[in-house]
């Protein structure tokens, strides 16, 4: 551990069922953790009772695993190393896209990634999202494709269509990563001749690379090792009759060759499998001595899978190859912070911290993110799980704690306390440690009172925070939870505190008209987080209100007419007009591509360049909101006012206060930007002051809103189906059904499987998952994933149309006045 | 001085572009008044509208009570007051005059009358009555005449908090003895003065009333208790009769007996039991209703009935009402029709108690000053907001509005002292910057475990029961071993961690840190502006100023990178005066 050169962190990321905890297992095993027979099936990294029942993973969970690697494997490493021992740092992720906010608190603490994708079903709407995750926080990827089992026993393929099909899933993985691939981390495409993409099946607990192929083979040939890798893959052929190599698929007489991969890889394999499968008793013992290996006399009993189990395990353990591929392809931290400092980091890149990072120097000051909670043993209390960026963590140190509104110099969301304790989290079990150098992945006590989700310890006074994670998925699906007994609501609030701690991604708030809320991204989700909530963080019976979605509100065109309020004192005139924000902005805002922390010169810039904005308006963006950060902006257009910027802090407010809470229905407006046009003010300062200026500026942009045809916008899923021909008809009438919009059809070339995608609208979603599986007889298992806001179609004043109609509803549920005012309400004549 | 050239004159630049806007006040043209609390029907004349005011407002028998005498057979009474909400203003003078002539038929003494307003300007008298003496206050006063002979009568008008509470403050103006409140009130008892409420004999249709009410009710077993503004509770007696063959379990809510100095005339029965509740006494709620129930829980009896209200009743009286009631049925008098909702939620109010957990300052807004134990009350909740470690303001802004309140951006809850009838302001629409919370809530929310109970509390006296209880309670109380006490509190409203909810807690801390800067030699002002300890508290309003991006006259400059003159232009006169209107080089605006 404290030889960081030989640390690897590193997660396991995949699409829901490609069999990440499964494949993990095989490695904890070799760690000695877990016996052989059990791997595979214990899925150790599942710690929850509900994740053992579901058969899926919900919390990500890390363990730690040491490995030794030979001489001649050592060389291969083209970073720093000592010795060869390592420590490998592995945090298992969920595959499901609900809980993709936990992949994301993984990849911030980790270098590497291991893409586990599925034989068959190939590339899925999760892997990429996993995959652009991972490169947008400049993380390493190496592949495996997993599941080869299914292809050989269930599929029958033959071995050219089998290497068509690996060759189609490293290619559509590069070409992922070539989207989104960041240039100052290098080619990180995944090469199966460099030894970047491994084999194998996690169930049966076997894999290789082409490299322990090459290894085998460049002894017997007498050929450079490296060489022999990229003979291997691709168009290369062997001519067993003039032991030559050749490029091309025929030999001098026009007889089809064989692929050399074909040849050397996949037939000792695919001829195991024959034997063992169709029981040849006689050739299984030649095949076994061929290959060398050795079986013990009971193993030597076995048939059919069992045997073949054992066989491929002795034969190809997945735990050498997996291994081997993570030490040397994947960065160590020292490698890693190289280039990652920079996006890690809030503060300057020049100042002591960012260096500190860059070096991964364990002298230095401590800059550690805390990148998630974990509940503890003791009910209520968390270990905070995080990533030690720069210097040491020990026990008993006094720290800074900065919550993610910290602000470098000010007192708000700072904290100096002690931890308590250091520990190492191993799957189900923690083990207490002294200390712990910068590169490591650690759990701490006692700090767990001061963070919600996650945060930034250090110990320089002058550090900024570590940047935030941006979850790729958001919380747009809420239900209203409320006791059934008064007397327990004190468990509820506790409850929900500890509810919003454990997991990075669902938020907890109370509704205008006084109901707590719990939005998750999913129904999965919810429905995890409730029973979390129920059983476990508040352990109370809860009344839970069907589920609802969070609308948002927005314009569709230039106000009419300039809006005008007066402050109630009529001195104070407020001139403005509201106009939509495009999309491609509105995205970046809430991606944190264009950030109100940013300084205003380089944001203006940067809007101008990519947005398509004029630079005097970017410049004089007064404000974000609500909450200071969201998609919608104030931008000072005013001609020669004088002392105005007086005012901008009752405007800026007035402003956060109103993008809160809509005209229409009181949800968050969205891609909405008020221009101030002019402004009369009173000239004694008291006339001028909040009280006057506040509500006025909230009516203005009320009034300045319902002039530019107002609409709503709901948010909608991306959703991907994957199922056999047959089924295809009844997703079509399900989605029909259901508002849902078909984007894309494709066969998976080499099997049955369509991938259909489409959008649905959240609204429509619930409940989607049973109608499909019934329409389908169930074939068809649908991934959503939160893709975007849409606006929709019809006049939300208008009570007939849908939006209409939603308006009505909610404004009903808010405790509103049933009719949305007329903009005469908030307008005032001069 | 003499006219000097037009661009001679140097003008200040413009704040802002021209207030062109002329102010006008609001003209009346017409003079005769509709009194829609009157039955109109048979008045034509002045004399008809004499006779129904005189009724209207029982003046005979509140001059009998104004004329009573002491033991020494001087007047009890020798300043009085008229205090008349804005809707019956219209009536003071006719009052006034009718008081006067009895008042000095009864007692053989003058009587002479004053009008008083507060704050400052005086009303002018109705245009459609006989009176005369519209004198000024000053020369009230002036005549001591021998065993004090003389009664004085003043109108108070535009009350300064709510008009269902009893002005005190402006009837003490002129030495008041006795306190004279029209219309409808809150029977909230008054700390000093003598008060007589006269709540008016309002008409009502009742044949309307009863038509309404049994298409309300088809179910003739329905539970029902019978309610009104004060002002129509004379009905009631009456009403509950006629219905009560039909309805057997129908009550009604009698108005009591007046618990502090003074009188209710025309003066209420005195009825044996009944239940009280929300300033009324129920009558006629069958005793087996209790049976089940302690002595401490007869007030939940109402929570099986529902509500018949004759008028409506103002909000926070209507929130109230909504909490001890299964349902609410609205009368309106001038259309006769009935409502039922929407009503201002305590769902609402769950939710600004649980933004008060977590708000660092408190703004303590004194919207009464005559209340019995207003000080108390006001004590209290400073000691309750302290020992939480928050900071406290306190703010007494004559009625409250949004504007006002918005200007104290420093405030996060603002806690209402106030009459429980109109005094305490229920912001049911999000008006309100800031969420509004009455005593009581507050100290649910400074309680360290979140509580809510369903109940509103709004008087003060069971305000300060509560806080009675809890200082016996206070020593089994054993801290979190975990709690830390600079721990931030989690805040259920944005699911956030809020670090500030205390901010006095910090200020141990903070004086170190101040301790730590040694004065520096030649420095000649103590650096204040980044110090948010003053005199030993924290002030959470230096903080928010400091958090502002204005710093004042030069710092909208900073952002912009256009050059500008670092010199700066020479100080020249600019205008001067008061906000109504400025000069400007002699030249008013």
């Amino acid at each position: 551990m404290d030889k960081v050169t030989n640390v690897r962190n590193m997660s396991v990321i995949a699409h829901v069922d490609h069999g990440k905890s499964t494949l993990t297992d095989s490695l904890v095993q070799r760690a000695g953790i877990i016996s052989a027979a059990k791997a595979g099936e214990a899925r150790f990294t599942d710690t929850r009772k509900d994740e053992q029942e579901r058969g899926i993973t919900i919390k990500s969970t890390a363990i730690s695993l040491f490995s030794e690697l030979g001489e001649e494997d050592i060389k291969e490493i083209s970073q720093k190393t000592e010795g060869n021992k390592f420590l490998i740092n592995l945090i298992d992720s969920p595959g499901h896209v609900d809980f993709s906010s936990e992949v994301t608190a993984a990849l911030r603490v980790t270098d590497g990634a291991l893409v586990v994708v599925d034989c068959v079903e190939g590339v899925c709407v999760q892997t990429e999202t996993v995959l652009r995750q991972s490169l947008g926080e400049r993380i390493k990827p190496v592949v495996i494709i997993n599941k080869v089992d299914r292809a050989l026993l269930e599929l029958q393929v033959s071995k050219e269509d089998l290497y068509q099909s690996f060759a189609r899933t490293v290619e559509s993985v590069n070409v992922i990563i070539s989207t989104y691939v960041d240039k100052s981390i290098g080619d990180v495409q995944v090469y199966p001749e460099r030894g970047t993409v491994a084999f194998g099946s996690g169930l049966h607990g076997w894999a290789f690379t082409i490299r322990q192929f090459a290894i085998r083979y460049s002894k017997k040939f007498g050929v450079d090792r490296a060489k022999m890798m990229e003979r291997l893959w691709g168009d290369s052929f062997f001519n067993p009759k003039t032991k030559k190599w050749t490029k091309n698929a025929k030999d001098a007489d026009g007889k089809p060759l064989e692929r050399a991969f074909n040849m050397f890889v996949l037939d000792p394999i695919f001829r195991l499998f024959a034997a063992i499968m169709n029981f040849k008793k006689e050739e299984i013992p030649v095949l076994l001595e061929k290959l060398e290996i050795n079986l013990k006399s009971e193993e030597r009993e076995l048939e059919g899978k069992a045997l073949l189990k054992v066989v491929m395990r002795k034969f190809l353990p997945a735990a050498d190859a997996l291994l081997e591929m993570i030490i040397i392809h994947l960065p160590s931290p020292v490698t890693a912070q190289y280039y990652r400092a920079e996006t890690l980091y809030e503060g300057p890149s020049d100042d002591a911290s960012c260096i500190a990072i860059r070096d991964c120097d364990p002298k230095a000051d401590l800059m550690l993110y805390v990148s998630k909670m974990v509940p503890t043993s003791d009910k209520g209390r968390f270990y905070a799980f995080g990533r030690v960026f720069a210097g040491t963590v020990r026990s008993g140190q006094k720290v800074r704690i900065q919550g993610p509104n910290y602000v470098p110099g000010k007192k708000e969301d700072l904290f100096v306390k002690a931890i308590q304790r250091t520990v190492l989290m191993m799957g189900r079990f923690v083990e207490a440690i002294d200390d712990c150098p910068a590169g490591n992945i650690v759990g701490l006590v006692g700090i767990d009172q001061f963070l919600l989700k996650s945060g930034t310890l250090t110990t320089n006074e002058a550090s900024h925070n570590m940047k935030v994670m941006k979850f790729s998925v958001s919380p747009v699906v809420q239900v209203a939870v409320e006791v059934k007994n008064g007397n327990d609501l004190p468990k509820l609030v506790e409850g929900l505190k500890r509810l919003s701690k454990s997991d990075p991604c669902c938020i907890t708030s109370m509704s205008e008209s006084g109901e707590h809320i719990v939005a998750c991204t999913g129904e999965l989700h919810l429905e995890i987080c409730l029973s979390d909530l129920e059983n476990d963080h508040a352990g109370v019976p809860l009344r839970i209100s069907p589920p609802v979605v969070a609308y948002r509100e927005t314009v569709e065109a230039q106000s009419s007419m300039t809006a005008l309020s007066k402050s109630p004192n009529k001195h104070n005139r407020i001139y403005v007009s509201a106009q939509p924000i495009d999309d491609e902005t509105a995205n970046a805002i809430e991606s944190g591509k264009i950030s109100p922390r940013e300084d205003f010169k380089t944001r203006a810039r940067l809007m101008a360049d990519e947005y398509g904005w004029d630079v005097t308006d970017a410049r004089k963006i007064w404000c974000f909101g609500p909450d200071g950060t969201g998609a919608n902006l104030v931008v000072d257009q005013t001609k020669a006012v004088q002392y105005l910027l007086e005012i901008k802090d009752s405007v800026n407010s007035g402003f956060q206060w109103a993008s809160k809470e809509g005209p229409l229905l009181g949800e968050a407006m969205r891609s909405v930007r008020i221009n101030i046009l002019d402004v009369t003010m009173h000239a004694d300062a008291i006339h001028r002051g909040a009280g006057q200026i506040m509500p006025t500026m909230r009516r203005a942009t009320y009034a300045a809103m319902l002039l530019a045809e107002p609409r709503i916008q709901e948010p909608v899923f991306l959703v991907e189906v994957q199922c056999p021909e047959n089924a295809i008809g009844g997703i079509y009438s399900v989605l029909n059904k259901k508002r849902g919009q078909v984007i894309s059809e494709e066969q998976r070339p080499g099997t049955p499987l369509f991938t259909v995608k489409a959008y649905l609208p959240v609204n429509e979603s619930f409940g989607f998952t049973g109608l499909l599986r019934q329409a389908t007889g169930g074939q068809a298992f649908p991934q959503m994933v939160f893709d975007h806001w849409a606006t929709m179609n019809g006049n939300p004043l208008d009570n007939t149309s849908k939006p209409g109609q939603i308006v009505a509803e909610t404004r009903k549920r808010h405790g509103m006045k049933e009719d949305v005012p007329g903009y005469e309400e908030y307008y005032d004549k001069l | 001085m003499p006219e000097m050239p037009e661009d001679n004159i140097i003008v200040a630049p413009a704040l802002s572009t021209a207030q062109d806007e002329q102010e006008v006040f609001m003209r009346f043209s017409e003079k005769r008044h509709d009194r829609p609390h009157l039955n109109q029907d048979g008045v034509h004349t002045d004399e008809d509208l004499f006779r129904a005011i005189s009724d209207y407002y029982s003046i005979p028998e509140l001059a009998q009570y104004l004329s009573s005498r002491g033991s020494g057979g001087e007047l009890t009474f020798q300043s009085i007051t008229l205090q008349f909400p804005d809707h019956l203003i219209q009536d003071s003078a006719i009052v006034s005059k009718e008081l006067q002539s009895l008042l000095s038929h009864n007692t053989g003494s003058q009587v002479e009358l004053h009008t008083e307003t507060s704050p400052k300007e005086k009303e002018p008298c109705g245009g459609d009555s006989g009176c005369k003496k519209c004198a000024d206050c000053e020369h009230g006063s002036d005549i001591e005449d021998f065993g004090a002979k003389r009664q004085k009568l003043w109108i108070l008008a535009d009350t300064s908090y709510s008009t269902c509470c009893v002005d005190e403050i402006a009837a003490e103006h002129v030495n008041s003895d006795v306190v004279v409140h029209f219309g409808d009130s809150c029977l909230t008892p008054v700390d000093k003065l003598k008060t007589v409420y006269v709540f008016g004999k309002a008409f009502l249709d009742h044949d309307q009333v009863i038509s309404r009410f049994k298409e309300t009710y088809p179910d003739t077993d329905s539970k029902v208790v019978l309610m009104s503004d004060t002002t129509y509770s004379h009905h009631l007696e009456q009403l509950h009769e006629a219905l009560l063959s039909e309805y057997p379990r129908l009550a009604y809510a009698a108005v009591p007996q007046y618990q502090g100095k003074g009188a209710i005339i025309p003066t209420p029965e005195w009825r044996e039991g009944g239940l009280s509740i929300a300033n009324r006494l129920l009558q006629g709620i069958p005793k087996d209703d209790f049976n089940f129930l302690d002595e401490e829980d007869y007030s939940q009896v109402t929570l099986d009935y529902q509500l018949f209200h004759i008028g409506e009743p103002q909000t926070p009286r209507l929130l109230l009402l909504s909490t001890l009631f299964s349902s609410i049925v609205l009368y309106d008098v001038a259309k006769h029709t009935t409502s039922n909702g929407p009503y201002p939620s305590l769902q609402r109010r769950y939710r600004s108690m649980h933004v008060a957990r977590t708000a660092g300052t408190v703004g303590i807004l004194v919207n009464t000053l005559s209340l019995e134990n207003t000080k108390t009350v006001l004590n209290t909740v400073v000691k309750w907001i302290r020992n939480a470690g928050k900071k406290h303001y306190m703010f007494v802004v004559g009625k409250p509005n949004v504007a006002k309140l918005s200007n104290f951006e420093a405030v996060d809850v603002w806690c209402v002292l106030g009459c429980s009838q109109s005094g305490t302001i229920v912001d049911n629409s999000g008006e309100y910057y800031k969420p509004i919370i009455t005593p009581y809530e507050l100290k649910l929310a400074l309680a360290p475990e979140v509580t809510w109970t369903g109940k509103w509390v709004t008087d003060f006296k069971s305000v300060l029961d509560l806080d009675e209880d809890e200082d016996m309670n206070d020593t089994q109380e054993s801290p979190d071993p975990y709690k830390d006490e600079s721990a931030p509190e989690f805040d259920p409203v944005t699911g956030k961690y809020i670090s500030s909810h205390a901010p006095l807690r910090q200020l141990q801390h903070l004086q170190i840190e101040i301790g730590d800067d040694e004065p520096q030699a030649g420095q000649l002002v103590k650096k204040l502006s980044s110090a948010v300890a003053i005199k030993g508290t924290v002030s959470t309003s230096a903080i928010q100023l400091q958090s502002r991006e204005w710093t004042g006259l030069g710092s909208d400059y900073q952002n912009e990178d256009q050059d500008f003159d670092e010199e700066g232009a020479v100080a020249v006169e600019g205008r001067n005066g008061i906000a109504r209107g400025y000069s400007t080089g002699g030249q008013r605006y």
